[in-house]
């Protein structure tokens, strides 16, 4: 009972919460880089918090079912098909046998997830199957989805369909606000430079991947070119001698060296992941408390 | 003890600003204790140079309760007193894989043979893992040769490298990207999935170079 991957994807990984407790030995954290869209599929799916799934990153992506199960195709907006029916993203799909699944042009956003109904049966390593292909570790032969690959799945059917409520659907624009909570070196940023990085408006590069996002923009300078390299979280905004920052998302190094002026807030990264290239950013600051308050009152929906 | 932000569930610990061996060894104590302490709700522990950063589930702690435990239970004076081992790593130091041999003897005025035998005499402490998994940042190199990164890195360098950058030397685990300056090649496995621990290198352990004839490292199972 499987999914056979029918094209080759230009990147679709398998990816769940993440791979923890290895940073120590320079194991990247990986995992999906929108959990939004990643625990809503799951969720619509009654599937257990960290369930693995597919994350797409570009169009056209095919799948074969040889056996029912239920789907969920959540994330950027897409054409969805299923036996070229347009279909609806966030809402459950039983599919069957002989069934064609396919993920065409993205509309908006960036990266499309699909989930099954309790995820792949895909051997963890450590910990986690989420695929980080420089590492060589996890997914399917600690790679992207290729032709021929066979995703296998515990056969499933269902009658009642799952949708979530359209509030709940979120908008992929092109202006982004992402809240800041200062840390690290904020205090080797003069307060002009701090100003400068909360009034001007940023842009995202091209050069934004699974690893970190660059942004272009207003220059700001720290008052020390580097620090001795240390262990970086997760939004993590390190601005190099170019002045233009870094935002660190989930398949970063274990520790760095660049000044840090803060650290984007875990549930505005989310939205980060679905930023296209020359997307506009404004940053904002938020409070560690406040901060640590929203990120609980966004878990405790989905951790049982 | 130092405690500053990292993100929204993430902090470092500070324990001084160089890279010396007397802060090393206040991080070493101040790991080593909180491994004991097994904190629930801990997730990372990423010790480096001169910090240790930790992530937490913040259903437990938030950041203010975090540091405070931790301030009242983190033990500077926790001594490991289960036995050290030296990880021995064979290195060939040939110029087929030691690619940057050559030059490094003429920018460092030294012939090979020396290169060679003042990288094996030191003991290394391993004062921080990351850029890879396994990839362990081992100081300090005696000053003789010492030779900054290269000016444009490589592209890919081979597996088991093993190089200098500055003060510090380092195994390439795995092929990878890289400026460090190449003396030599290991067999040695330093990121191996068969492991329990990953690696066999952790912060805080210590490391000593062995130079080996080509055949040696040949029936390693080493590659040219």
């Amino acid at each position: 009972m499987s999914l056979e991957v029918i094209n080759n994807p230009i990147l679709a990984t398998i990816q769940d919460k993440g791979r923890f407790f290895y940073s120590h030995i320079g194991v990247s954290n990986s995992g999906v880089l929108d959990e939004y869209a990643y625990c809503y599929a799951n969720k619509i799916l009654s599937n257990n918090y960290g369930t693995n799934i597919i994350e797409i990153s570009f169009s056209n992506v095919i799948f074969k079912a040889n056996a029912s199960t239920i789907i969920v195709v959540t994330g950027a907006k897409c054409e969805f098909f299923i036996n070229d029916i347009l279909c609806n993203s966030w809402q459950s799909y039983t599919i069957k046998n002989g069934d064609i699944i396919k993920i065409g042009k993205i509309l908006e956003g960036t990266r499309v997830y699909l989930a099954v109904k309790d995820g792949f049966n895909i051997k963890k390593v450590f910990g986690s199957n989420s695929t980080t292909i420089k590492e060589g570790l996890g997914g399917i032969n600690a790679d992207k989805l290729k032709k021929g690959d066979i995703l296998e799945f515990n056969s499933a059917f269902e009658q009642i369909t799952q949708r979530l409520n359209d509030e709940y659907i979120p908008k992929y624009t092109d202006e982004l606000v992402l809240r800041v909570i200062l840390c690290a070196e904020v205090d080797t940023f003069e307060q002009e430079e701090k100003d400068k990085f909360f009034q001007n408006d940023y842009t995202v590069t091209n050069d934004f991947n699974r690893m970190a996002c660059k942004l272009n923009g207003e220059k700001i300078s720290s008052n020390i070119n580097g620090i001795i390299s240390e262990g970086i979280g997760f939004g993590t905004i390190q601005i190099p001698s170019d002045g233009q920052p870094i935002i660190l998302l989930k398949e970063r190094q274990t520790i760095g060296g660049y000044p840090r002026i803060g650290a984007v807030f875990s549930l505005d990264c989310f939205k980060l992941a679905q930023a296209k290239a020359n997307s506009k950013i404004k940053f904002e600051e938020i409070s560690i408390n406040e901060a640590q308050e929203k990120l609980k009152d966004f878990y405790k929906y989905f951790i049982e | 003890m130092i405690f500053k932000i990292a993100s929204v569930d993430s902090l470092t610990i500070n324990f001084g600003n160089e890279i010396s061996k007397e802060i090393a060894s206040d991080v070493q104590k101040a790991y080593l204790s909180l491994k004991n302490l097994n904190i629930e709700g801990i997730i990372e522990i990423i010790p480096s140079y001169t910090t240790i950063y930790i992530s937490y589930d913040v259903f437990k702690y938030d950041y203010s309760s975090l540091c405070k435990l931790l301030d009242n239970s983190i033990d500077l004076n926790y001594e490991d007193n289960s036995i050290k081992n030296i990880i021995n790593i064979d290195v060939y130091y040939g110029k087929e894989v030691g690619l940057d041999l050559e030059d490094m003897s003429v920018k460092k005025n030294l012939s090979i043979k020396e290169i060679i035998q003042i990288h094996t005499q030191k003991e290394y402490d391993v004062y921080a893992i990351g850029f890879a998994p396994g990839f362990g940042f081992l100081a300090s190199v005696d000053e003789r040769i010492a030779l900054p990164r290269l000016s444009s890195p490589r592209k890919s360098v081979p597996k088991g490298s093993v190089a200098i950058a500055d003060k510090q030397t380092a195994v390439y685990p795995q092929s990878s990207p890289g400026g460090w300056n190449i003396i030599g090649r290991t067999a040695m496995e330093l990121f191996d999935k068969s492991l329990k621990e990953l690696s066999p290198l952790s912060v805080g352990s210590k490391v000593k170079f062995n130079s080996i004839s080509k055949e040696e490292f040949l029936a390693q199972g080493g590659i040219l």
